[in-house]
């Protein structure tokens, strides 16, 4: 067997089989899940909360304090939702996560719902992972029929019930309000916040939504406790985070790695560095809706304070790695084009500013740039920039902040030169072979 | 930190305090702050959406230390934190202390940004715009001063589309508002409209791009704060600019609403909603905006006509009022003033209804006065006023939106009431009204989706089942006293009642509704503390309409719809002034303000004249007293009698007898072309005066356009029809005859015209005045046996009287007239949809072609009454409990709309 | 203002060709969908998903089914069903080729598959060949980056993909 790809969530996750129970349960699963469910609920909130984990969908909101959220005496029924979209660019995490180890996601949302006491969770998957769907179906039929699921789980008085939903190709159901309103069955647009979802989510009933990571998290951190969790990281951001690399790095894919792990030692230990006759450029560290850092800035430690500090985002963790040979601007062009088609069209800034955006990026791309265009994308995205109704209009005008701040040479060179400061553009690239 | 709910909340708007219920919106607070916010997605009728973001502000509240106490800054004053973002005013709730900011340079970028983004798709067509000139997007980019300069990239097109036969769209004008896909939806129940795509390929429209399946009411084009949804009946006509405005009140049906006409010269080219005034502020049904057409129509009558030799021919108007005057002197000297009749009336405004009972009764001496003239059997003067509340003051529209339960009786309130069924699923969306419809169709208030409860009653079961949801509620008393207890002056008469009254579970046979059906009715009615009744004219043109609105009047006290302070009941009268109609006298036992003809001589002194005390027959007597010849002279008012009058055969053998038939009318129809003096009337736009709503709220109209040549407001015929009879009446404006409802009137007493605005008080009586409350049970009104299918009448929509065939787009909307039959029903009769069927009832037969509605119950036939060529009153009068016809298939060609009706 | 115009003549009362109805063999998934959720108007998507999967698109009668299942109104479920990319509101091929093209694949290439794809099927976006087997789109991020290029046909991923491995896969599609 090789060696373990990663200290928590992705030590076992290359076992054979492990998409069954038996192999799940081999491995320790749901072994503790009923003694943990007789314990009090505020106890599981308490030791969450005392773990520090925060959440893996890209806010890095802390877990525990979220479900404290959750009004404790109330007539309506509770839920647990996950949020499975995985549709930030770059990341590719959670897919992998329920592609083998599913039930690891179910004995977390068990023992999340039961912490703050949900009855009913739904499993919201994006439109394309229908084949996960069917995974995931498998295995929460194996946990009914193991009793694990159903009236009472493990044999506890704790009643839960597990759904998957499938969505049907819209990023901003990631958006968590979003994602409530397309579970309802209405088109997937964000809603007003407050009331939060803790307070009133689905069908005005109290909800959390969780990132499928940050779930999968749970099990162990109750089983082990706060310090054994805390044992990676930082203070502040404590445990391992998966990081989904993609760009031309000689090993490209999903590494969970401590917290606070300095950026380039992942690219250059864990990834192997660039690929032969590359050199990077610069780097989009949490998803494509965060400002990006330039090759000087690598050494920045992957937390959610530094990177804040260094002016962008750990986000979800997708790292996309931008190499020399890629115009800056076609790079943002495209993103642009992203989130012009992503918009859910509600609100004015996001609708008509990435639309505009897009349009001029276009006509920089096309070399017929005009002195003012610069300044112009600047605006916009100002003016989308907490403008907007959700935070998808910021996920578009942050990252090209991001670019002009670091990279506005490349812009103003393509508006004078109508052409990229790079010898060939990126999409002319031969194949980089696999 | 929020206020008890009673105190007040301070906020600071642009250095300007004011105070405001907690819970405002900041938008609602600028207002009253007078700081204009501009809006686009936010509208009074929806919910908060925050979408557009054009009302960022900047928003801010009192530092409050550890114990809470807001932290004072160095001037004394509190400091205050600002939040960081701008936040959408629409949807930001005030808090005590807190600051807003309009015009600082954050919340003046924010919007100017926002500005220029609503321009980026928007094309630079205001010139061709209809909108333009109204369009709140030009005006607020004329106020930022911005052009969309700098988007200078192609725009995102689609191409236009018409959504049927009134909603046009130019979807590259659209802002996404998403205004008119919830008015659709919230208020109109219709969810016609829908988002197709998403970002910036948003775009509204229909199912598959279909025409709009709906009301047709083209709410959807008010809301539109551009020009995006227009109303393709008025494309082009005209530029906002070169319209005169003029702000009357709806012709149509008994709600009331605020209509705007457009005028040009003298021509009306459009009506539209109001924004902020009226009942009905922006709403309006496709009568109100589209039914005006009528006033322009060429066939409007010119000049008088008189009978020469059994003809009719133009004549003078004086000539015509000498002409009247002396017939009618004659048959008085001859016969007797009991010789003369006056009908009709509900259309007039309550100058005329008041003028013309004064003739009858003052001038000529009689009391045979009745508006009603679609009532089948005799119907006490104060009978729906009793059923209503006796004078107490009655609900509005803004209490069947609040309600928690409504309980709607015998009526399609699509057909009878727009804007009431508007406000009950507004409400029923906004506050979860819950709505009990006892219908013997399936009425779209009854459909599923408004989650409410149908009483399918079996036609002819009305008093019955009125009796049941009756017993109902004083049974659910008995078993729980407490929570509503009885006006005690009434305990032990209702005590009584209930005991005259058969058990629920007895009527069901009578009702065809289970009896747990109507428990549990009553149930909820009794419990419910803020609640309505509606009803309207199915019950007042019912042939047990007596038996029936003394049950609804024990109903309305036995469930404490009516108490002693207030009535929760609502009448929906069958004309725009029908209510009007009552409360002037135009009832022969009444005089006007209810008053007994005991103590006429109130009126007596007033007019210097000596009333008959003799109470004068009902309209459906008057009609059979015409048709045997009792009746020598009969004046008609804007009244369409021959299809108004329950019984067509009498009707006409009515006509023909008499000596002396005068007609006020605006058109020859069948009736006028059967008198011997008809007056051409102005219409509702060309006159001014009072009209009174299913709220009791007297409201003005106004006069948009000078009356057609040769007409007159009916006031004037009326008045100079009395002079020639020797009266010295001489009012000079119609404001002059309210000065003498309001020295005389009760009621009315004390108003004055310069207070009758729209959304003026509603009328009510002084406690001393109002009326007792009576109870009676009479017999269960069990549908009598008998053969072939009840006749189901009813309004519908898109049309309403005679008027409405003489527009250009109500007959195109309502289609062409059918028999309606639950498809069950049309198999077992053998009869094939769109094949013509007969109907045969007591005195004659209708053709007409089937249409199969699955709303319609087995057992009965559902037949408009307000389409052209349809008259019911062929068949006979129904008598008892309702009226029965044999349906067959026929060989004959279904009966075209008949030219006879039209000319 | 002109006299009254002839009236039009009455809509057709009973729709002419038959609702569509669910074939016996998908009303058990139906139910089974419909009974996840405390509203009916939940499982539009899923519905919605059983259509395509059994027609290979959602014509305006299946949208009608929907609507019916779920009791929502018909417009409703259109704007519903044009706000998911992933809804064909219009027939595809058998296989439905999409190409990721959002940054991490641009950067290693997908722009080359979709077009080598575009130039060997004749084919451009949301487009069909006229032997119904491919069609061929654009789309955006699959979750597939660390395997970019991806390709997704029909519900399948083929991540790290070159022009040779795309032609050897559709030789090899059935
Ligand atoms: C435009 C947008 C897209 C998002 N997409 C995702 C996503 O795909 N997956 C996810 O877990 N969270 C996503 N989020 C974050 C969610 O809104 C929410 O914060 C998160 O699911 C909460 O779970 P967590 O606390 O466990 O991170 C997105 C947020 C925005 C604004
Ligand atoms: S920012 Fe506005 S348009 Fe963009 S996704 Fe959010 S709500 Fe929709
Ligand atoms: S009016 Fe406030 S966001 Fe539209």
């Amino acid at each position: 067997m090789s060696a373990p790809r990663g200290p928590h969530l992705f030590k076992d996750i290359d076992t054979p089989g492990l998409t069954g129970i038996d192999v799940y349960r081999k491995l320790g699963g749901y072994a503790e899940l009923g003694a943990l469910l007789q314990r009090a609920p505020e106890e599981a909130i308490e030791v969450v909360k005392a773990s520090g984990l925060r959440g893996r969908g890209g806010a890095g909101f802390p877990t525990g304090l979220k479900w404290s959220f959750v009004p404790k005496s109330t007539a309506k029924p509770k839920y647990l939702v996950c949020n499975a979209d995985e549709s930030e660019p770059g990341t590719c995490k959670d897919r992998e996560l329920m592609e083998k180890d599913p039930h690891r996601l179910i004995e977390g949302m068990i023992l999340a719902a039961h912490a703050f006491g949900a009855n009913t969770g739904y499993i919201y998957l994006r439109g394309e992972f229908a084949y996960i769907q069917t995974i995931l179906d498998r295995a929460i039929a194996e946990a009914r029929a193991a009793g694990l699921l159903g009236q009472r789980c493990a044999g506890s008085g704790f009643r839960f019930e597990l759904h998957t939903h499938l969505g049907a190709g819209a990023y901003i159901c990631g958006e968590e309000t979003a994602l409530l309103s397309s579970l309802e069955g209405y088109r997937g647009q964000p809603r007003l916040k407050p009331p939060f979802p803790a307070v009133e989510g689905l069908y005005r009933c109290p909800t959390v939504v969780n990132n499928v990571e940050t779930l999968m998290n749970v099990p162990e951190i109750l089983r082990r406790g706060a310090p054994w969790f805390r044992q990676w990281g930082t203070d502040k951001s404590p445990g391992t985070k998966i990081f989904s690399v993609s760009g031309p790095v000689a090993r490209p894919g999903n590494y969970e790695v401590p917290l606070g792990l300095p950026l380039s030692t992942l690219l250059n230990e864990h990834c192997g560095g660039m690929r032969d006759g590359f050199r990077v450029k610069a780097v989009i560290p949490g998803g494509s809706s965060v400002p990006l850092l330039p090759a000087s800035m690598l050494d920045t430690p992957l937390d959610f304070e530094s990177m804040t500090a260094a002016g962008t985002l750990l986000g979800s963790g997708g790292v996309i790695v931008i190499d020399d040979r890629v115009c800056i601007v076609d790079a943002l062009r495209n993103l642009i084009r992203f989130y012009e088609h992503e918009s859910c069209g509600k609100c004015t800034p996001c609708r008509e500013g990435t639309f505009w955006m897009s349009e001029v990026f276009a006509r920089l791309e096309a070399g017929e740039g005009r002195a003012q265009d610069v300044d112009l994308l600047a605006d916009v995205a100002d003016n989308i920039l907490g403008k907007s109704f959700c935070a998808l209009g910021d996920a578009a005008a942050m990252p090209v902040q991001g670019a002009l701040k670091h990279f506005r040479a490349e812009f103003d060179h393509h508006v004078r030169e109508r052409r990229c400061i790079v010898n060939r553009r990126r999409t002319e690239l031969e194949q980089v072979p696999a | 930190m929020s206020a008890a709910p009673d105190t007040l909340v301070r906020v600071t708007i642009d250095g300007r305090a004011v105070q405001v219920p907690p819970g405002t919106l900041v938008t609602d607070a600028a207002r009253r702050a007078e700081v204009a916010i501009p809006i686009f997605c936010s509208h009074a009728k929806l919910p908060p959406l925050g979408a557009c973001r054009i009302c960022l502000v900047e928003i801010g509240l009192p530092k409050r230390g550890r114990d809470g106490a807001p932290v004072l800054g160095a001037d004394g004053a509190p400091e205050i934190a600002w939040m960081p973002k701008p936040q959408t005013a629409c949807t930001t709730p005030v808090a005590e202390g807190m600051v807003v900011a309009t015009a600082s340079a954050g919340a003046t970028r924010a919007r100017q940004g926002v500005m220029e983004f609503l321009l980026v798709n928007h094309p630079l067509d205001c010139p061709v715009c209809d909108e333009g000139g109204e369009c709140q997007l030009q005006d607020l980019a004329f106020a930022f001063g911005h052009d969309a300069s700098r988007m200078d990239e192609p725009k995102r097109t689609f191409v236009s589309e018409s959504l049927g036969p009134i909603v046009k769209k130019e979807a590259n004008r659209c802002i996404v508002c998403m205004r008119c896909v919830r008015y659709c939806d919230e208020v109109m129940g219709e969810d016609a409209l829908t988002a197709h795509q998403r970002g910036v390929h948003t775009e509204i429209s229909s199912f598959d791009r279909q025409p709009l399946a709906c009301e047709q009411c083209g709410n959807c084009v008010e809301v539109c704060p551009v020009g995006a949804l227009t109303a393709l009946p008025y494309r082009f006509r005209a530029r906002p600019w070169d319209l005169r405005q003029h702000v009357t009140i709806c012709p149509w049906c008994s709600n009331g609403c605020s209509v705007r006409l457009g005028v040009r010269g003298s021509e009306i080219l459009r009506a539209r909603g109001t924004e902020r005034r009226g009942v009905n502020q922006e709403f309006l049904c496709v009568r109100g905006r589209f039914g005006y057409e009528f006033v322009n129509h060429p066939e409007r009558l010119g000049a008088p006509l008189i009978r020469v030799g059994g003809q009719l021919q133009p004549a003078g108007f004086e000539e015509a009022v000498t002409f009247a005057a002396g017939g009618l002197q004659a048959i008085a000297r001859r016969h007797g003033p009991q010789a003369i009749a006056f009908l009709g009336g509900e259309n007039l405004n309550v100058e005329e209804q008041y003028l013309f009972q004064k003739l009858a009764r003052a001038v000529l001496g009689t009391n045979h006065v009745d508006a009603r003239t679609r009532h089948t059997a005799p119907v006490t003067g104060d009978a729906v006023l009793r059923a209503t509340g006796g004078g107490r003051p009655a609900p509005t529209f803004e209490q069947l939106v609040r309600a928690e339960e409504a309980l709607v009786l015998f009526e399609d309130l699509q057909a009878e009431g727009p804007l009431a069924q508007a406000s009950l699923i507004r409400g029923q969306h906004q506050h979860g009204v819950h709505l009990t419809v006892a219908h013997a169709r399936r009425v779209k208030l009854a459909r599923a989706k408004f989650g409410g409860a149908w009483l399918a009653v079996r036609a002819g079961g009305e008093l019955a089942l009125v009796h049941a949801l009756t017993r109902a509620v004083l049974d659910e008393r008995a078993r729980h006293p407490e929570p509503a207890p009885l006006d005690p002056a009434h305990a032990a008469a209702l005590a009584t009642l209930a005991r005259a009254l058969p058990a629920v579970a007895e009527s069901e046979a009578a009702t065809g509704v289970a009896a747990d059906q109507v428990m549990e009715a009553g149930r909820r009615l009794l419990a419910a503390t803020r609640k309505a009744i509606v009803f309207g004219r199915n019950t007042a043109q019912h042939p047990e309409a007596q038996a029936l609105l003394q049950a609804i009047e024990n109903l309305g006290w036995a469930s404490g719809a009516i108490t002693a302070g207030r009535s929760s009941v609502m009448f929906l009268g069958a004309k725009h002034d029908s209510q009007g109609a009552l409360d002037m006298g135009l009832v022969p036992d009444r005089l006007p303000g209810y008053v007994p003809l005991a103590d006429r001589d109130h009126y007596g002194a007033a007019w210097g004249a000596t009333l008959p005390g003799e109470p004068g027959l009902t309209a459906p007597e008057i009609l059979r007293a015409a048709a045997d010849g009792r009746i020598r002279a009969l004046w008609i008012a804007g009244d369409h009698w021959l299809r108004s009058a329950p019984d067509r055969a009498l009707a006409e053998r009515a006509l023909a007898n008499a000596e002396l038939v005068i007609v006020s009318e605006m058109f020859l129809t069948s009736t006028a072309r059967a008198a011997h003096v008809v007056f051409p009337a102005a219409a509702f736009a060309e006159k001014e005066g009072v009209t009174v709503n299913c709220e009791r709220r007297p409201q003005r109209t106004a006069r948009a356009v000078a009356p057609r040549p040769g007409a007159r407001p009916d006031w004037q015929i009326f008045q100079a029809v009395a002079r020639a009879l020797g009266a010295a009446w001489n009012h000079r404006t119609a404001e002059d005859v309210y000065r003498e409802i309001a020295r005389l009137v009760p009621g009315y007493r004390g108003t004055s015209w310069a207070t009758l605005v729209p959304l003026g008080s509603p009328w009510a009586f002084e406690p001393a005045r109002v009326v007792a409350p009576a109870f009676a049970a009479s017999h269960d009104g069990a549908p009598p046996a008998g053969e072939g299918l009840w006749l189901l009448a009813g309004g519908m929509l898109f049309l309403q009287g005679s008027l409405s065939h003489r527009t250009e787009i109500l007959p195109q909307l309502a289609h062409e007239p059918r028999a309606w039959l639950h498809p069950a029903e049309a198999a077992r009769l053998g009869a094939i949809e769109g094949a013509p069927v007969e109907l045969h009832g007591p005195s004659g037969r209708i053709t007409l072609r089937l249409g199969l509605d699955d709303a319609v119950p087995e057992g009965g036939v559902f037949v408009p009454d307000a389409q052209v060529g349809v008259e019911l009153n062929r068949l006979g009068s129904p008598s008892g409990a309702g009226l029965r016809v044999r349906v067959q298939p026929a060989g004959a060609r279904a009966a075209a709309p008949s030219a006879a009706e039209r000319a | 203002m002109s006299v009254p115009a002839p009236m039009a003549p009455a809509p057709p009362l009973v729709a002419l060709e038959p609702p569509l109805a669910w074939p016996a063999h998908l009303k058990s998934a139906v139910d089974e969908a419909l009974s996840h959720y405390p509203v009916k108007r939940s499982a539009i998507l899923p519905v919605l998903w059983i259509a395509q999967r059994e027609w290979g698109w959602l014509s305006p009668a299946a949208l009608k089914l929907a609507a019916r299942t779920v009791e929502l109104p018909e417009p409703e479920v259109f704007g519903i069903a044009t706000f998911y990319t992933m809804f064909n509101l219009k027939p595809v091929g058998k296989y439905h080729l999409q190409v990721c093209m959002t940054l991490s694949c641009s950067l290693m290439g997908g722009e080359r598959i979709y077009r080598h794809l575009a130039g060997k099927l004749g084919v451009g976006h949301r487009e069909t060949t006229p032997d119904g087997r491919f069609t061929l789109s654009r789309v955006e991020c699959l979750a597939a980056c660390a395997g970019a290029p991806c390709l997704q046909v029909n519900d399948d991923y083929h991540e790290r993909v070159d022009e040779a491995a795309v032609d050897r896969l559709l030789e090899q599609l059935p």
